[in-house]
């Protein structure tokens, strides 16, 4: 399979998206839905790239686009560059602060005050509901259609499925999305609505609320990273930590009270 | 609705037919049974004649035959509204086997219409129709430009059988082309039989249906049919009046294409908005499979095919094939960015071949025809016929059925019968909602309908909407109507059409209210463009052609809106105002009679003046001047 980028032959494997290949070579793409740990879901449109196709190109979103035979691919024509400056300043008045927007607008020449702010704190790349749905507790949907389309629990509802995991708050680009743990909950909080409470768990030893109680196991298994038992604990982290300490300081002192006899000959 | 109207046979006396060559058969007995010159009435039951009491007619009428003792099936014609485009003279009588066609017909006229014309054979002439501008009425429906000049191969059992009595259409010839593919030919050959058709797609891209079938009879596991009936486009109903009329087109398209590509299962999406469509469908599914035409063994031979009727839940973009199969599995009717065909993995990730309505239904004749023999219809490269649904300002509104290539002029004058009330054309839009508009008067008057040349002038065939625009259409206001129409349906999932379609429609608000701004226009443009090229599905990337292509042909509409405050058309309220001129006004007074804002001013038989300040721009005075004084400013 001979891939062509930018002029340059690059090294690609048959199946691998045009990002895949892109990142692998050095090529610079931009992408604002994608990670790689998710199925793409191709909705912010910026990793938009030229396939040429004999003597029609054809616009292909790079995320999901999987390569199986020879490929000639443009990753950043004027044209695309264009396209790609309008995107961001549409983008922009949805979501003014976002750092994210504001790295692209410059490599793109972008006015990211072009078009009227509607302070809409996400700029809809689905990825905390893409994240939920697979590692979460299947909380967030994009719910609505249009310029309605927005992210939220179903129903509007505070979510009864919630784990309170945080993916959703790790994922989010322009960090539309936050937890507050407060007298003994979590809540998770999009865009200034709360979305679900969870109950923590509380440390038997000192007292304090850690880790939501919620088993994780089942979530994990179907995210393929098997149960992890410490998120099943009792004990907070910290004190877990200190009788870890604890019993490694016993052990070590039981060791050294048989050894001690050579020790003091040594010393 | 339907049930109230609708005669549900009794077929308990039937049963299976067990072999292809057994049809023919039964359909001579079906038609030895019904008498060709047995008298008939139908009775328009569309929305437009029931709106003037064409259900009283229907019953006053068969009181009437029975009253006289006289023979006549009496039966309802159930076609959609503007199916004759006479619905302003409903109730309409078509009488058999005179083929006799009569208008705005009353429940007081039936005693006299059995008695003069059923049983005195004398034609009454004040049932006549009369072409606009004509004093010749014409008497037999054949005669009428507006049938005459149309070629039905798709609507040709439409109206003219009992949807809800499959023996009406067996009679007329449905299950023939099944009957055949199952007794002489293999799958090969009917993809075959397509492809030489060159049939393309209906549902909008105008794919070639014969390659799409033979990607998906190509793969492997289990294949579904399934067919398009979700029809979003506003004012388009001509899947509708196929799934109504004459749904055994529909069913015997799908199973022939089920045969050929090796399925057992079809779906049809129907939208909700529809739910005639649902009934007769259904109604016709349980009918053949009671008959073998349809389910477990088909005709008697190993081929069994089942298929059934899901409701859409009404959206637009739910017609776009990814979405339709995310509905019909029960998801959100999304579209989704997967660069693999359907015919390889679409509903349930199996190999699917999706096709509009009257695609199918054009494929039980191609079959008994041959392919060939469809390409003498329509062009080189867009072969057959094609149904258009003709609206707006054209005296003859409706569906309308023409081969591939007819002129744009034989479609809006000859069928059409122009554009009324003495007005100039001044473009016809063509595509639906995410079409273009073709300016006229020009050149384009005379092209050749069909997929290439329309997508040439920066308009496309898309689901066959037509709507003709008089002189008094604004430009800016109808790309206005449709973006805003397309926001609305948009599932606002990608950047592109969410954003960019939402930007268009504040920008065209603005420029339609008077506030529009220099570099508006290029602004659209470059939105435009924006959407056409990124967008992920064929909403986006098409919604912009109604702005794009009314810039390209009347930029200096928008350029009058924008620079002079002005609305050439006389539509943008902000932007116009209406002036008597005192040189043609006769003083007759209409238009000060007819002001319903009291607004204007005048001694009878000397000019007449407008009180600017109290005119609220109705149009009224404008329209029913006959001097033709009253002037948009
Ligand atoms: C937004 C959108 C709406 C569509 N709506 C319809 C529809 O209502 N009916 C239809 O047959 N095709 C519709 N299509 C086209 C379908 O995606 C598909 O191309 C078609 O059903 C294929 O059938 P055909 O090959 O027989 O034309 C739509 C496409 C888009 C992008
Ligand atoms: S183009 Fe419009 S309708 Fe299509 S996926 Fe994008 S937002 Fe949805
Ligand atoms: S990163 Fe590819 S569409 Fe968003």
């Amino acid at each position: 399979m001979k891939i062509i980028m930018d002029g340059k032959e690059v090294a690609a494997e048959r199946g691998q998206t045009i990002v895949e290949v892109a990142r692998r070579n050095g090529v610079y793409i931009p992408t604002l839905c994608h990670v790689p740990a998710l199925e793409p879901a191709a909705m912010c449109r910026v990793c938009t790239v030229e396939l040429v196709e004999g003597r029609r190109t054809r616009l292909v979103t790079s995320c999901n686009y999987p390569l199986r035979g020879d490929a000639e691919i443009r990753t950043d024509t004027p044209m695309l560059r264009q396209n790609r400056k309008v995107l961001i300043e549409l983008l922009a008045s949805r979501c003014p602060d976002a750092e994210a927007l504001k790295e692209l607008a410059e490599r793109y020449g972008a006015d990211l005050n072009r078009f009227p702010a509607e302070d809409r704190q996400c700029i809809m790349c689905g990825l905390c509901a893409r994240v939920c749905e697979r590692v979460g507790g299947n909380v967030l949907a994009l719910c609505g259609r249009g310029v309605e389309i927005r992210v939220d629990t179903s129903f509007g509802r505070l979510s009864p499925t919630c784990i309170g995991c945080a993916s959703c708050v790790q994922i989010c680009p322009v960090n539309a999305i936050r937890i507050e743990d407060m007298d003994g909950e979590r809540r998770v909080i999009v865009r200034g609505k709360e979305a679900s409470r969870v109950q923590l768990r509380k440390c038997t030893s000192c007292g304090i609320h850690f880790g939501p109680v919620i088993d994780l196991g089942p979530v994990l298994d179907r995210a393929g990273e098997g149960g992890v038992p410490a998120f099943n604990a009792s004990v907070c982290p910290a004190c877990s930590r200190r009788s870890l300490a604890r019993r490694l300081a016993e052990r070590h002192f039981e060791q050294h009270a048989v050894e001690s006899p050579d020790a003091d000959e040594e010393g | 609705m339907a049930t109230a109207i609708s005669t549900a046979p009794d077929l308990a006396w039937t049963k299976k037919i067990s072999s292809p060559q057994e049809l023919a058969s039964f359909r001579q007995a079906i038609l030895a049974s019904l008498d060709p010159n047995a008298p008939r009435i139908r009775v328009c039951c569309g929305t437009g004649c029931k709106a003037v009491g064409s259900l009283d007619v229907l019953e006053a009428m068969k009181t009437a035959v029975a009253a006289a003792g006289v023979d006549v099936h009496v039966m309802p014609e159930v076609k959609r509204t503007g199916c004759h485009g006479f619905c302003s003279r409903g109730p309409l009588l078509t009488l058999e086997p005179q083929g006799l066609f009569y208008q705005r017909v009353k429940s007081e006229d039936t005693a006299e219409i059995v008695q003069k014309t059923i049983i005195g054979g004398e034609v009454i002439p004040r049932f006549l129709y009369k072409p606009p501008g004509s004093k010749e009425a014409i008497a037999k429906v054949s005669d009428i430009p507006f049938f005459a000049k149309q070629t039905k191969l798709v609507l040709k059992r439409v109206g003219r059988i009992d949807p809800f009595d499959i023996r009406d259409a067996i009679a007329a010839g449905a299950y023939e082309g099944i009957a055949k593919v199952l007794a002489e030919m293999t799958p090969q050959q009917v993809i075959e039989e397509i492809k030489v058709s060159r049939l393309r797609g209906r549902g909008g891209a105008g794919f070639p249906t014969g390659v799409k079938w033979e990607s998906c009879a190509g793969q492997a596991g289990r294949h579904y049919v399934i067919c398009n009936g979700d029809e979003g486009d506003p004012g388009a109903f001509m899947d509708a009046s196929v799934m109504e009329g004459d749904p055994h087109a529909v069913l015997e398209g799908m199973a022939i294409a089920a045969y050929a590509m090796g399925s057992d299962r079809g779906f049809l999406y129907v939208r909700m908005e529809y739910p005639l469509a649902v009934q007769t469908l259904t109604a016709a599914i349980r009918q053949a499979e009671d008959l073998g035409l349809l389910g477990q063994n088909i005709l008697g031979t190993d081929f069994s095919f089942r298929v059934s009727v899901s409701t859409g839940a009404g959206a637009f973009v739910c017609g776009e094939s990814s979405a339709l199969m995310s509905s019909l599995e029960g998801k959100v009717g999304r579209p989704r960015a997967k660069y693999i065909r359907s015919t390889e993995k679409g509903f349930r990730d199996s190999p699917s071949n999706l096709n509009n309505v009257e695609t199918y239904a054009n494929v039980p004749e191609i079959i008994l025809r041959g392919g060939q023999w469809y390409t003498t219809y329509g062009t080189e490269r867009s072969t057959g016929t094609k149904v258009f649904s003709l609206t707006g300002n054209v005296h003859n509104v409706g569906l309308v059925e023409v081969p591939m290539g007819t002129s744009l002029k034989d479609i809006v004058f000859g069928i059409g019968g122009g554009v009324p009330n003495k007005k100039e054309l001044k473009a016809v839009q063509t595509g639906g909602p995410s079409g273009g508009c073709i300016p006229i008067p020009s050149k384009f008057i005379d092209i050749n309908v069909g997929f290439g040349k329309l997508a040439e002038i920066g308009s496309m065939m898309g689901s066959g909407g037509m709507i003709v625009m008089d002189e008094n259409t604004c430009m800016v206001e109808i790309s206005r109507y449709f973006i805003n129409f397309l926001v609305e349906e948009s599932c606002g999932q990608c950047t592109p059409c969410r954003e960019g379609l939402t930007r268009m429609r504040e920008i065209l608000s603005r420029i339609t209210q008077g506030e529009g701004r220099e570099g508006d226009i290029e602004l659209l443009e470059e939105i435009g463009q924006f959407t056409n090229n990124f967008s992920l599905c064929g909403l986006g990337t098409s919604a912009a052609n109604p702005v794009l292509s009314t810039i390209r042909y009347f930029r200096d509409e928008y350029e009058a809106h924008i620079r002079d405050k002005k609305c050439p058309a006389g539509v943008c309220k902000p932007l116009y105002y209406y002036e008597i001129d005192s040189e043609k006004c006769t003083g007759c007074g209409v238009c000060r009679k007819r002001c319903p804002a009291a607004a204007i001013e005048g001694e009878k038989k000397k000019p007449h003046t407008i009180h600017q300040e109290l005119c609220i721009k109705c149009m009224e005075c404008y329209r029913n001047c006959k001097f033709d004084s009253i002037r948009i400013m």
